[in-house]
């Protein structure tokens, strides 16, 4: 027992040597972004040669490549910023209000179609978006659902699965007698679901809400696939466009954007990070 | 005004060996239970057969049994949560069997209170008001009012959570009785609470009874509480009424073995004898012993006729008293365990391989008999006159009160 | 349907009336963005078609042209290959970082947050930060990462180890905290050195999170496609004795969309039959999955 004190001291130190190390790895974690910052201030033909240096006295863009960002490609960047926006919202905010209603109604009626629904559901978590990357463009576009007013539709659709699949194993957990309280006090089945069960699910509506909008934000092919690109463009397919269909791109301007499309993400990120991370680790289940 | 009427109310659930999986937490553990001992027909398990009731206004009922014997169905129907598959429930007269349980006029007390976690406690107990429709004022002054009655009123913008399990209740009955229901159901409102706290909350509810003015309904499988609550008790078994009576009548006559075994703490005790009619009135035979029968109770014999009988003979454990071996009739047999219990001794002895329990006041600790109650030693008892109550053996029915 | 009455309480039977608001929009849409086109997609892979209502029945032979398919080979071995090398890097670093910030070092959440942050980037956009990285340092000795295949290969691990680190940290920091604080107490009274403790207990109890993570991570490399996409785009070339060309970084999904997309779409038929196959491939991956956490669920 003498070297007791002597072990707990070795493992404080040992403690502060980790999170020095720590520290350092994250320094490193974060230089592509960095990195990307620094780029958006260079012109173009420094970005390539001096990838990692500061922008020097003959480097240094000041504020051209955002303005040549802004309309890069002939596409406005705030229209696509907007789209994007608007389609997240409309398809989060429809997916959390039809899903939440779906898996109650399936939870609690349980009949032979909701058994069917239920695990077709589950089945499409599993299934790759290019096994119905075709058809379901083809699709979209017969349905007329190819504008960011109504593509939310596809996203309800297409993800319907995952949402579902939280959303019941929630609602099996809250007791039952809850809602034959509210039945008795006076709850017909709607007024049960949007007064009594909607707000005992906030916890999952925000982990399903979180990763419904980090997908949708993020999506690039369908999309790509449903929108007609000429009009409607959203960030993924802004940049991947600018990328691809020139030889010689303005790195410098791209990076802008890049840039531009990340810091939203950050403050997001920053702004709810507790329920992000929460919200994730529920959501691992995910085939 | 609200009298509650059961006639031949039946519950019957189709096919549940075909359900594999049971939806409901709490529940699903109960069909499992009724699969073995419950009648089960064509149509399915009869989990409530032939239920008839009528209970007067303002009073309180209260529905006993052991886990899986049907109370709790029966009360889910009364209150609309279970539809019936057959009978009649009328309210004040009107048939209920198809209304929906909002219209019923009916409140609920849950075991597991069923509070709605994301309100505070006001919001509890205002939002089945808000659901009628109640003028904002008036809400106010019957939540406080509750509030005050059940003394929570500190507790008012708290959530659910953030109170005892003693509070909860509290706030349960309190959404309960703030729109002055006709009848107030209650499932095993006590069963969640630690032993202090449910003595304590038996008191309230019989206060609180005094001051509203409901019917009560009242599931419980403790038979204390149905005792001290009760202005009748329904004792229930698979799905069966067993005996509908006052507490004093359902102690007192029991009409078959399993009211005898249920009601009374300890247990009444049991034995298997032979009842013969003699020249001078009845002679039981048992445990190597002839007792006697009180004359009393060999008038009600002849008047049910009866001659020769196998029976199942049951005495009260605070119906024993000591007695010498040598005494005619007394019982002797050896201690196996004695308890004290403050004012009284539980004395469990064996004899001739049947258990009895006695219950002696601590008075006679070291009283005239002077026995003392070491394991092992030989004891002698004899029962009070009356106290021997006769069960057909092969009924289990009483056969004084069949 | 006789099962259907059991154990219906008089308020689910009123639940049903309302099947239309309940249930009719997912349905519906359910059936527009899932079930249809699925249902379709597998029709169309045994057609020739350019255009759905030009499909012609042809049997198997998209299949067999499928397997026959060399780039379609070599973008399976390829994309087994990343993926493989992708879930041992990711979950070995994940799992020694999760296991590091939860021995209560200092500035635990912020390394967490930091290390978390990457996931929230799109696959695009990914592509595009490190492509720039690797051209940068690339360049200086006169190459690119689409220029050589190990090039995009290391370039698309150090990306998907940058990307998913953070994802599996955060699961595997979950499990490690569920593990009973008493048992380790125990473990540590009972003798057991620091690394007894973390092999014999920490690591059994981790299990679940463990299969949950390498499965996850198995299925993300299979479904791999914006990063691929933006990084190498498939590139570079290479030419087979036959005079045909693959594209050496090209991963299942993306030799998917090109067989869709690129050129005049007469072989859209084959690529159909390729989605299938990929299809049962992942789906097969992931029921194990579903499968195993179901069976756990079970035990618990």
């Amino acid at each position: 027992m003498a070297n007791q004190p002597q072990t707990l001291a070795s493992e404080a130190r040992r403690k502060k040597i980790l999170t020095i190390v720590f520290t350092i790895i994250c320094v490193i974690w974060v230089l592509p972004v960095v990195c990307v910052a620094i780029n958006s201030f260079k012109l173009n033909t420094f970005v390539k040669t001096e990838t990692f240096a500061l922008p020097t006295e003959e480097s240094f863009a000041r504020w051209s490549n955002f303005i040549t960002g802004m309309t890069f490609g002939n596409y406005p960047f705030w229209s696509a910023f907007g789209y994007s926006a608007l389609i997240t919202v409309l398809s989060t905010a429809l997916i959390l209000i039809c899903c939440s209603m779906a898996a109650w109604y399936i939870a609690r009626v349980n009949s032979k179609f909701c058994k069917v629904l239920y695990t077709l559901c589950i089945f499409s978590m599993v299934v790759p978006f290019q096994m119905v990357m075709f058809t379901l463009s083809k699709t979209a576009d017969t349905l007329k659902l190819n504008t960011p007013w109504t593509i939310p539709i596809v996203y309800l659709g297409f993800g319907a699965g995952l949402a579902i699949f939280m959303f019941v194993g929630f609602v099996k957990s809250i007791p039952l007698e809850i809602e034959e309280a509210a039945a008795i006090d006076g709850c017909g089945p709607v007024r049960t679901f949007f007064l009594v069960v909607l707000p005992m699910l906030k916890p999952t509506l925000i982990s399903v809400g979180i990763l419904e909008i980090m997908w949708v934000w993020n999506d690039y092919l369908l999309p790509y696939l449903v929108l007609d690109i000429n009009q409607y463009r959203t960030i993924p397919i802004q940049i991947q466009y600018l990328k691809g269909s020139y030889g010689t791109v303005d790195l410098g301007a791209t990076m802008a954007i890049i840039l531009m499309a990340i810091i939203p993400v950050i403050v997001f990120y920053l702004s709810c990070q507790k329920y992000i991370i929460k919200g994730v680790a529920a959501g691992a289940v995910k085939g | 005004m609200a009298e509650v009427s059961l006639k031949h109310i039946t519950k019957i659930y189709p096919n549940i060996e075909k359900t594999k999986k049971h939806r409901f937490g709490k529940k699903a553990a109960e069909p499992e239970k009724k699969k073995s001992n419950l009648k089960v027909t064509d149509e399915g398990v009869v989990a409530v057969e032939d239920f008839n009731l009528g209970i007067a206004d303002r009073e309180f009922v209260v529905l006993v049994g052991p886990s899986g014997c049907g109370k709790s169905t029966t009360l889910r129907m009364i209150a609309g949560l279970e539809s019936i598959s057959g009978g009649e429930l009328t309210i004040d007269g009107k048939v209920m069997n198809e209304v929906a349980p909002k219209d019923r006029d009916i409140a609920m007390v849950f075991q597991s209170y069923a509070l709605y976690p994301h309100m505070t406690v006001y919001d509890n107990m205002a939002f089945p008001l808000k659901l009628r429709k109640a003028p904002e004022d008036q809400i106010d002054q019957k939540v406080r009012q509750a509030a005050e009655t059940l003394g929570i009123t500190q507790y008012l913008d708290r959530k659910p959570k953030a109170l005892s399990g003693g509070q909860r209740q509290r706030v349960a009955i309190g959404r309960a009785i703030v729109r002055d229901p006709k009848v107030l159901l209650m499932d095993e409102p006590l069963s969640n609470l630690d032993a202090k706290l449910r003595n304590q909350m038996r008191a309230e509810i019989i206060k609180l009874r005094k001051r509203i003015n409901a019917t009560f309904v009242y599931v419980t499988h403790d038979q204390t509480e149905a005792m001290t609550l009760g202005d009748r008790i329904v004792i229930m078994k698979d799905g069966v009424v067993q005996q509908i009576g006052t507490p004093q009548e359902v102690f007192n006559e029991p009409v078959n073995l399993f009211v005898a075994g249920f009601i009374g703490v300890p247990q009444m005790n049991f034995f298997d004898g032979h009842l013969e009619k003699t020249a001078s009135g009845y002679a039981l035979h048992s445990l190597d012993n002839q007792i006697a029968v009180s004359s009393e109770t060999c008038k009600d014999l002849e008047t049910a006729g009866v001659t020769s009988l196998d029976v199942t003979a049951g005495v009260r454990p605070e119906q024993i008293q000591l007695a010498d071996a040598d005494e005619p009739g007394a019982i002797s047999g050896t201690i196996d365990v004695s308890e004290l219990m403050g004012s009284t001794v539980h004395v469990h002895a064996s004899v001739k391989g049947y258990d009895f329990v006695l219950v002696i006041p601590t008075i006679d600790f070291d009283g005239a008999l002077g026995r003392s109650f070491t394991d092992g030693a030989p004891i002698s008892f004899k029962f009070e006159p009356n106290a021997v109550h006769f069960f057909d053996k092969a009924s289990g029915k009483n056969i004084i009160k069949p | 349907m006789k099962s259907k009455a059991v154990k219906q309480s008089s308020q689910i039977k009123s639940a049903r009336h309302f099947w239309w608001l309940f249930l009719l929009p997912v349905t519906a849409a359910f059936t527009i963005g899932f079930v249809w086109p699925f249902i379709q997609g597998i029709y169309l892979s045994f057609c020739k078609f350019k255009t759905i209502s030009s499909a012609k029945f042809i049997g198997l032979s998209n299949y067999a042209s499928a397997f026959a398919d060399e780039s379609f080979q070599h973008s399976f071995w390829y994309t087994a290959l990343t993926a493989i090398v992708c879930l041992v890097l990711i979950n070995v670093i994940a799992f020694v970082v999760a296991y590091a910030l939860t021995q209560g070092i200092k500035g635990s959440n912020i390394f967490r947050t930091i290390f978390f942050a990457p996931n929230l980037i799109g696959g695009i956009v990914l592509g595009y930060i490190w492509s720039m990285i690797f051209d940068g340092i690339l360049q200086q000795y006169g190459t690119s990462v689409v220029l050589e295949t190990r090039y995009g290969f290391w370039g698309l691990i150090i990306l998907m180890c940058w990307q998913q680190i953070g994802y599996m940290m955060i699961i595997y920091i979950a499990g490690i905290q569920a593990v009973p604080e008493d048992m380790i107490e125990a473990a540590k009274i009972d003798g057991a050195t620091k690394a007894q403790t973390l092999f014999k207990v920490i690591i059994p109890n981790v299990m679940p999170s463990i299969t949950i993570c390498t499965f996850l991570s198995l299925t993300n490399g299979f479904k791999l496609f914006d990063q691929n996409l933006a990084l190498t785009g498939g590139l570079p070339y290479e030419q087979l004795a036959d005079g045909k060309t693959i594209n050496t970084t090209e991963m299942m999904a993306l030799n998917i969309y090109n067989t869709f997309y690129s050129g005049t779409g007469a072989s859209r038929g084959v690529a159909q039959a390729k989605a299938v196959i990929f299809f049962v491939l992942v789906a097969a991956m992931g029921l194990a999955q579903l499968s195993y956490t179901r069976k756990r669920e079970v035990q618990q």
